[in-house]
């Protein structure tokens, strides 16, 4: 599949990752490197994942996604993931999937809104 | 019994044609022009003697396949391995006919849910000879009766899990009675797709309607809140009476993440501030 | 797609995915709803990553099943890797070996209805699943 079947786009302070639909696992490895890499060369504060295309969502891909957002809070940032199906979350609470101290947003859209530093809650 | 002839009529070149057949040769036709019914033979132990059109286009062997095989290949491997089709040949010489519902396997492998009908066939003597086969594809009827069952089931289940768009961002599930497994996937999978669609950051989840609260429906609620959670909306839940409240302290259920309130007003008027909503009389000004 | 059984490879790291795509099509043919078949899928991801990195590479087998006028899927992921010493505790939540078997059968567990592990040491690996479609 390749690690550019995810899309890492740099949006001011916000980094858009974008997940496909069905990621083999080099490329939900690869997702972590790049991750990293950008957190390093533009320091944003956010990052979101858009998973709305994401259909299977195993404990690999849960695991290496928790290790990236920790990795990403100890950078200094911070890390929402969006756009969960529901057939997906139903399934990822069944296996014990918690995704703690991950934030989650509906649409990239909120994300942004809830995570604006301008009204922080 | 003799076929008897209609009264002579001025006919047709095809009625003479039609006319001058032999009975035997017209039983052919009529076998072997059935679209709609697999009419085939057997010999007395089961193996297949003779095959109509129909037969090769339902099941997708052709006559010089599957004479002189056993009609134990139409059967899945579960039925076969249990004995059903010589439970069939045995019924059908027992009472006469055999009648079934049942899953039949085509030549690619594929299967159709057929209606099949077994016949003896006996020599005047009493003998058994055979036996005679029809089959019918109710695959069709069969997917139409499921869907209409779907479709009631959807129906019972939206009255027992209302899943309701309260205020734009805001949906609501009353919940009556209590939550077992089924019922809970129900609501999970009606909330969380309502919450989709709807882009509604606040699900009010009341449970005033509900009785009694063991350690399963309380586990459930956690489980359904949890995933409504994934997918970016908070929970606020709602109607937990004093006797509710002793109840989920007693069985040591973690609520400390879920936003609760003892009354569905009081939830709703946190959901609006949680949506910098508020709900003022009219006339007033705005300060 | 009418076939009732299959077979599928799981050699090269890619099969892992092939697998979640084939099981996605066949659970949705078998009459599975929206959230079963991702059940399945991911059961069958749990299950085919273990094959591929602790089994050394194996294969899956699947097929349509049916009783009591119920349809369903069974999932056979068989290996011949170094085999699982505690087969119990390997179906517990969270229970990890030093080689890191993980999370992967305890997650498919929950997801499927039924699950049997049959595992000789240093022979292989054969974990049947089953799922039926609810009435």
């Amino acid at each position: 599949m390749g690690e550019y079947a995810i899309s890492v786009v740099k949006v001011r302070d916000t980094l858009l990752v974008t997940v496909p639909a069905e990621p083999d696992d080099s490329t939900v490895s690869a997702l972590q490197e790049r991750v990293l890499g950008a957190m390093e060369r533009h320091d944003p504060k956010r990052v979101v994942l858009d998973i709305s295309a994401v259909e299977t969502l195993d404990s690999f891909f849960a695991r290496t996604v928790s290790e990236t957002a920790r990795m990403v809070t100890l950078m200094g940032g911070r890390t929402i993931i969006v756009g969960m199906r529901p057939a997906v979350a139903i399934t990822a609470t069944q296996i014990g999937v918690t995704l703690s101290g991950i934030e989650t947003a509906l649409t990239v859209e909120r994300a942004l809104e809830q995570t604006d530093p301008l009204t922080a809650r | 019994m003799e076929s008897r002839r209609p009264a002579p009529q001025p006919v047709n070149e095809d009625v003479q044609v039609f006319n001058t057949l032999q009975q035997p040769e017209l039983l052919q036709l009529l076998v072997d022009s059935i679209k709609d019914y697999a009419i085939i033979m057997l010999d007395p132990h089961g193996t297949v003697i003779s095959w109509n059109p129909a037969a090769e286009r339902l099941k997708g062997w052709s006559a010089e396949e599957i004479i002189g095989q056993h009609f134990s290949r139409f059967y899945p491997p579960e039925d076969v391995e249990q004995g059903k089709t010589d439970m069939e040949l045995r019924m059908a010489a027992q009472d006469g006919r055999f009648e079934d519902e049942g899953w039949r396997v085509r030549k690619d492998g594929s299967r159709f849910w057929a209606n099949v009908i077994v016949t003896p066939l006996r020599h005047r003597d009493g003998r058994l000879l055979g036996f005679g086969k029809v089959t019918r594809d109710l695959t069709e009827r069969r997917n139409a009766e499921e869907k209409i069952k779907r479709q009631a089931q959807e129906i019972v289940e939206m009255a027992a899990v209302p899943v309701v768009q309260v205020w734009q961002g805001i949906v609501l599930v009353p919940l009556i009675g209590t939550l077992d497994s089924q019922r809970t996937q129900q609501l999970m999978e009606r909330l969380l797709n309502k919450v989709t669609e709807s882009s509604s950051p606040v699900a009010l989840v009341d449970i005033t309607g509900v009785p009694a609260i063991d350690t399963q429906t309380a586990q459930h609620l956690i489980e359904a809140i949890a995933a409504v959670r994934l997918l970016g909306s908070e929970v606020v839940l709602t109607g937990v009476r004093p006797s509710i409240a002793q109840t989920l302290v007693h069985l040591g259920i973690d609520l400390t993440n879920v936003t609760t309130r003892s009354s569905l007003s009081a939830g709703l008027r946190r959901a609006l501030e949680m949506l910098d909503l508020k709900i003022v009389p009219k006339g007033s000004v705005n300060v | 797609m009418n076939a009732a059984r299959g077979e599928v490879p799981i050699t090269v790291e890619g099969d892992i995915v092939a697998v979640r795509r084939l099981l996605r099509e066949v659970a949705q043919e078998v009459g599975f709803g929206t959230t079963d078949v991702t059940r399945v899928v991911t059961a069958a991801s749990e299950l085919a990553r273990n094959a591929y990195k602790y089994g050394g590479g194996g294969v899956m087998r699947w097929q349509v099943i049916e009783a009591n006028g119920r349809r369903g899927i069974e999932l056979k992921f068989i290996d011949q890797g170094p085999g699982i010493v505690d087969v119990s505790r390997a179906l517990e939540q969270g229970y990890t070996t030093g080689k890191g078997l993980g999370l992967g059968l305890p997650a498919a567990k929950r997801l499927m209805d039924e699950i049997d592990i049959q595992s000789i040491v240093g022979s292989g690996t054969t974990v049947t699943s089953r799922k039926w479609c609810s009435m």
